[in-house]
């Protein structure tokens, strides 16, 4: 367990560096890493005050990054869908509504996440989207409505809560950052 | 044109919650009582105290019968009771003493559960016991119905989107926003799934031609669906087929498996936005949206700015603005008071990031069994934790509407709206 606990840190870690990254420019601090075979693939972070579009999170901008190289490279829509169900994110705060919908459409092999979204979280706390849905055909088999990943949250989720508590209370995009505490928290 | 068809088609109000069976609301059981009127104010308002029903605030407290001889009758509304319990135990000492005190002697009877959403439903709900009615916790126009006025420019936008949406062989969704107060098309889009075109700010470009390869959860959302066609090509109806397209055409094509004609319209808003009303910086003020992904802990009930204003603009900028707007150096925080018209009800992911841009009213045409989150498989309207609500609203439209776009030479059908 500890080597995937380490590892799970070490990855989390790299999204609270993109929040931090999304503080500095006095964005929301949300911030994520896409993982495929052990290696980061893509980063992102929330730029909806810069864009001025509300949907331009952190997980939008980091799944953008890979379409585009993909596209670059010539990698073919089969190829695409392949790549991302190999694909690991980790993100500091539980997927919204709307970006949980966007991986289940992807097909995201597995989602770890820091602290729980109580307003729009997707992933269990509003709607759970990424719990697969079923409708039944009319000859009685189930029929999937969507794709399911697993899912886990809790891993760091001090840290993540501190950066979105700091900039909610600061206002002021000058105040001097808190220092950050390194106390870890694994759950599997 | 196709005008004399739409307008004789009708605009829905799809509301928070699925609205309950009209005959058969779900109720609670109360204790209630026979009282004094002259000793009416003084129980209520200690009832108000002692027993004061969260829960039920939509219920009158006081229940009003005029009998015959113009005499008045006056029951109250004690606490809450359960089925077949007829034992005041349970009551609590300072209700007891209040009973006791008047000399009540309570019964059991029903009240509605819930407050009412609709008109018809309060009507019900007073036969059985009286509950007060709020037509409209926020207040977003057309609700209550609309004027003919507005009923015709509805048409005309969504007339629009149904334009956008047939524009290639291929049938998508489409999505036009629109600033009601200036009727002006703020942004359009086509569903971008597969493109020709990399450049995102087209919103557009040319889409390919191609047909899903037919598969068994194909045939169960036609079942599904009121429409004769299965419209393979519309993202929000298929948002999980996009990695079994089979493309007719080979090359360099665009693949996005999330841009659905509802992301790029919003998307190309805020280029818009960006666009007319380039840095804030200027004037010192900066948008934080304070509420954004925002978890509880971290919560903070300071007010979003709703409007800045910007001192620098260029001849361009501003010419393009007074056309768009009566307030030139106002501009809308993301889309607040905009409305989108789609012609399929989007999916979870595009319904969501309605919520998010701020729309204001959204408009569609057809409903989307597979993955609808306006009241088909979700309804996020009624999502009480949500930060910003929307108004949704149908506009009934028969599936002709589709080929009248194409050719004009198409008889005249008698057929109804698809509803
Ligand atoms: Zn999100
Ligand atoms: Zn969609």
């Amino acid at each position: 367990m500890s080597d995937s606990c380490s590892e799970t840190v070490r990855f989390m870690k790299l999204a609270i560096d993109q929040a931090n990254l999304a503080m500095d420019a006095l964005e929301v601090p949300v911030g994520c890493v896409i993982v495929d075979d052990g290696k980061v693939i893509s980063s992102g972070r929330n730029r909806t005050t810069d864009t001025r579009n509300a949907t331009r999170h952190a997980e939008m901008e980091a799944i953008d990054v890979l379409v585009e190289q993909w596209h670059k490279n010539g990698v073919s829509t089969s190829e695409v869908a392949e790549k991302f169900s190999n694909c690991t994110l980790y993100v500091t705060c539980e997927p919204c509504i709307m970006c949980a919908s966007a991986l289940s459409i992807l097909g995201i092999k597995e989602v770890f996440y820091g602290c729980s979204n109580d307003k729009f979280g997707g992933c269990g706390s509003i709607l759970s989207l990424h719990q697969s849905t079923s409708t039944v055909s009319p000859n009685n088999t189930q029929v999937p409505l969507g794709k399911a990943f697993k899912c886990t949250g809790g891993i760091m989720a001090s840290e993540a809560v501190l950066l979105l508590r700091t900039f909610y209370e600061q206002g002021n995009p000058n105040a001097p950052k808190p220092h950050r505490p390194v106390a870890v928290a694994c759950r599997e | 044109m196709m005008n004399n068809q739409l307008s004789t088609c009708e605009i829905v109000y799809i509301p928070e919650k699925e609205p309950h069976d009209l005959h058969n609301q779900p109720t609670e059981f109360v204790f209630a009582s026979a009282i004094d009127p002259k000793h009416a104010n003084h129980i209520v308002r200690r009832l108000n105290q002692i027993a004061p029903l969260e829960h039920l605030r939509h219920v009158k407290r006081i229940h009003k019968k005029v009998l015959e001889g113009g005499q008045v009758e006056l029951s109250v509304m004690l606490c809450l009771a359960s089925e077949g319990d007829n034992q005041l135990d349970t009551v609590p000492p300072a209700l007891q003493e209040l009973i006791s005190s008047f000399q009540l002697s309570p019964f059991i009877t029903k009240v509605c559960k819930y407050a009412a959403s609709s008109k018809e439903e309060w009507q019900e709900q007073c036969k059985i016991w009286p509950t007060s009615y709020h037509p409209r916790t926020y207040n977003i126009d057309g609700i209550t119905g609309f004027s003919d006025e507005n009923a015709e420019s509805i048409f005309k936008f969504m007339q629009s989107a149904i334009e956008l949406a047939t524009s290639d062989d291929l049938i998508v969704n489409a999505a036009v926003i629109v600033d009601p107060s200036a009727k002006q098309i703020i942004s359009s889009a086509r569903d971008q799934v597969f493109a020709w075109s990399t450049n995102k700010e087209n919103s557009s470009s040319d889409l390919i031609s191609n047909k899903f390869a037919t598969n068994e959860s194909f045939q169960v959302n036609e079942s599904n669906n009121h429409l004769k066609q299965p419209y393979t090509g519309v993202a929000c109806l298929y948002p999980w087929q996009w990695a079994k397209q089979q493309l007719h055409s080979h090359g360099s094509y665009y693949c996005h498996p999330l841009r659905h004609a509802a992301m790029v319209a919003v998307e190309s808003s805020a280029a818009r936005d960006r666009y007319l009303f380039p840095s804030e910086q200027n004037t010192g003020e900066k948008y934080i949206e304070l509420d954004h992904e925002n978890p509880s802990s971290a919560s903070s009930p300071a007010k979003r700015q709703k409007t800045v204003c910007t001192t620098v603009e260029n001849d361009d900028q501003s010419k393009a603005r007074s056309q768009t707007s009566n307030q030139l150096s106002e501009r809308p925080y993301l889309c607040t008071g905009y409305d989108i018209y789609l012609v399929w009800e989007p999916c979870t992911m595009c319904a969501m990031a309605l919520v998010h841009q701020r729309i204001r009213r959204i408009f569609y045409a057809f409903p989307n069994p597979n993955a609808g989150a306006l009241g088909s498989v979700h309804r996020l309207q009624g999502e009480k934790s949500l930060n910003h609500h929307y108004a949704v609203f149908r506009v009934l439209l028969p599936e002709e509407a589709f080929h009248k776009c194409h050719t004009d030479e198409v008889p005249e059908t008698k057929e109804t709206c698809v509803c």
